[in-house]
């Protein structure tokens, strides 16, 4: 198992930074999800062992991150929001430091970072002190000090904030490349949904401390799946009140006839028909809406949490949603 | 007739490549020492600081070396020597240079290594190390060792060297007896480099900017050493403790007279009244010094690395 948690709690003063985060997630490439606050960064730092938390378990790579982090960091590797230069040293001599403190031989770390560099795709500017570099090329940087080690599990924090559309389009594309082609497995913190819709193959969504699903990217969508848009030959009321006792959600469309049904958790749409032919109408339309990560990711966040499809045990229940 | 052998082709920049550590995995604390002074080396103040303290060196060695072969040629052309007043000569050089040394060894080493903890902290460069495995005390070791190498170049290293010149030189009659003063010399500079590193190091990990804990730890060595050499001479003798460098000429003349009449002792009869009264008290004083700053070093880091 990539990573577990269990029962993870953490507050800063007033601040509840996790609220009972528990799952367990597994994939090559893992999009942690959530706004700004959600506890993303948190919840690395528990990972990493940087942060103790106040209760639970974290186990990652099958190490217990609570009580042996130096373990679990040495198979880690962490690229984080910050700053977090050495003013002073170029960008060859960074990564190749951070293979040092990693327990990689001097010449080793050397011959590896420029293998790092050559793949994030940084050419004679690793020569420079990094103070001189653009954002764009010190996220490079430190995505290289991450993978030096060749570690089994990168942790990318934020990599694409402040960079213009081609570097984050390079960036994005060597998370991909790491997944596809035998590179370690990654877990891509952001806020941006393209981001982890482009690259990742699973999602952790967070907001308020608390993880609102976790699963695969495509569970995440045939939530979707069971959304229709529904046009019916009589007025719609009567067919509302009788899909709401079989405990669809059901909203008004824009005309009288109009409606927009969810289905209840293994319904399928011969329900919809099976409604109408109770209440003497018929339907004449439906459609099934498409499957917009962007619509599921707004109501995970949005207060109702998305409930993830049956699949291996592995993958977490969805949280409740904080109280209050 | 056999197959020619296949070319290998080594194409580095292709897609992402993994790696497994050869040998054991190194610990941390000696690329970060080497890692800080890499860049110490590259600012200009840190040249200056170096050239400052080979400079005591040169006079230290002029003097070592003039007085040494001054006698040297004298036994040569059959004048007599006293064997006591040149070794008591020497020790006395020895103990100039250590005591001058501390002072611009404190000057570089503040040049140096001040922004060892501080610039870490202020350029958020400490997850940087402890995001890899790094523990608190490899990280502290690192700190301590890089500052540490600071004053074990412009202490101790020169120190042993002019204790060398001074034995290769001096008459074959002195020789053997200068042998003895690489003890209380060495013991100087390396309780010296010790109180020096310990506290630079305790001093960065408290400060914010590597400028302002430079001239705070010169500024507080130099205040300490005037205040406390003033109330001495005003007949407070307690205040001869919070000197380090007087504390430091305490134990190591206390060492060359423990187990008098040795024959170091015998040797330097001019030394005969220690700076401050009570030698236990000095080497406490030392080590009080030195966990301060250890002790900061330890705080610091509880507080900001929560493992």
């Amino acid at each position: 198992m990539l990573l577990s948690f269990q029962g993870i709690r953490k507050q800063f003063g007033n601040t509840m930074a996790l609220a009972d985060v528990s799952g367990a997630v597994e994939g090559r490439a893992i999009g942690l999800l959530g706004p700004n606050g959600a506890g993303k960064t948190t919840l690395m730092k528990v990972c990493l062992g940087l942060i103790r938390p106040d209760a639970g378990q974290a186990t990652v790579l099958g190490h217990d991150a609570v009580a042996d982090p130096v373990t679990v960091r040495a198979r880690l590797g962490y690229a984080a929001e910050g700053p977090g230069r050495l003013p002073g040293l170029s960008g060859l001599e960074s990564v190749a430091y951070a293979g040092e403190l990693c327990g990689m031989r001097r010449r080793e770390s050397l011959l590896r970072a420029h293998d790092m560099l050559d793949l994030v795709g940084l050419d004679e500017s690793r020569y420079r002190p990094v103070e001189t570099y653009s954002t764009g090329m010190f996220q490079r940087v430190k995505v290289a000090m991450a993978l030096v080690h060749a570690p089994d599990l990168v942790l990318l924090d934020e990599p694409t904030s402040g960079l213009d559309p081609e570097s984050r389009d390079e960036l994005l594309d060597l998370v991909v490349h790491l997944r596809d082609h035998g590179g370690p497995a990654v877990l891509l913190s952001t806020h941006l949904l393209h981001d982890v819709e482009r690259t990742c193959d699973a999602v952790i969504i967070m907001q308020s401390g608390a993880v609102r699903f976790a699963g695969p990217l495509d569970d995440l969508r045939v939530q979707r799946a069971s959304e229709y848009d529904v046009r019916t030959a009589l007025p719609a009321p009567a067919l509302q009140a009788r899909l709401q006792a079989l405990h669809a959600e059901v909203t008004p469309g824009g005309r009288p006839d109009q409606l927009r049904v969810r289905l209840p958790a293994g319904a399928g749409p011969e329900l919809l028909w099976q409604a109408a032919a109770a209440t003497g109408d018929a339907v004449v339309h439906l459609h099934a809406r498409a499957a917009s990560l962007e619509d599921a990711f707004l109501e995970a966040v949005g207060g109702r949490p998305v409930v993830a499809a049956p699949a291996p045990s592995a993958w977490p229940r969805p949280a409740e949603p904080p109280r209050g | 007739m056999a197959e020619p052998p296949l070319l290998e082709d080594r194409i580095h920049a292709v897609g992402y490549r993994g790696h497994t550590l050869r040998g054991r995995p190194r610990r941390a604390p000696w690329p970060m020492a080497r890692t800080a002074l890499l860049l110490a080396w590259r600012n200009r103040s840190t040249k200056f600081a170096l050239l400052m303290c080979l400079a005591v060196v040169g006079v230290a060695g002029v003097a070592l070396v003039g007085q040494l072969l001054f006698q040297r040629f004298t036994s040569g052309s059959g004048l007599p020597m006293d064997p006591a007043s040149v070794v008591g000569s020497a020790q006395e050089v020895f103990a100039g240079f250590v005591r001058a040394q501390f002072y611009t060894s404190a000057i570089a080493i503040a040049v140096i290594a001040g922004g060892c903890v501080a610039e870490d902290r202020a350029a958020g460069a400490l997850e940087l190390y402890f995001a890899r495995p790094v523990s608190r005390l490899d990280y502290a070791l690192g700190k301590l060792l890089g500052a540490g190498l600071v004053p074990t170049a412009t202490l101790i290293a020169p120190t042993l060297l002019l204790w060398l010149v001074a034995v290769g030189i001096s008459p074959p009659a002195l020789g053997a007896q200068l042998w003895w003063l690489g003890v209380p010399a060495f013991t100087a500079a390396a309780l010296g480099a010790f109180v020096l590193t310990t506290t630079l190091v305790g001093a960065s990990a408290l400060g914010q900017k590597s400028r302002t804990v430079s001239v705070g730890f010169v500024a507080t060595m130099l205040v300490l050493t005037g205040v406390g050499e003033g109330l001495v001479e005003a007949g407070q003798t307690w205040a001869g403790y919070l000197v380090p460098e007087r504390d430091l000429r305490t134990v190591v003349d206390a060492l060359l007279e423990v187990g008098r009449p040795s024959i170091a002792a015998q040797l330097v009869p001019n030394r005969g009244v220690l700076p401050n009264e009570d030698v236990a008290a000095s080497l406490l004083g030392l080590l009080v010094f030195a966990a301060a700053g250890l002790g900061a070093l330890a705080w610091r880091l509880r507080q900001d690395v929560e493992r």
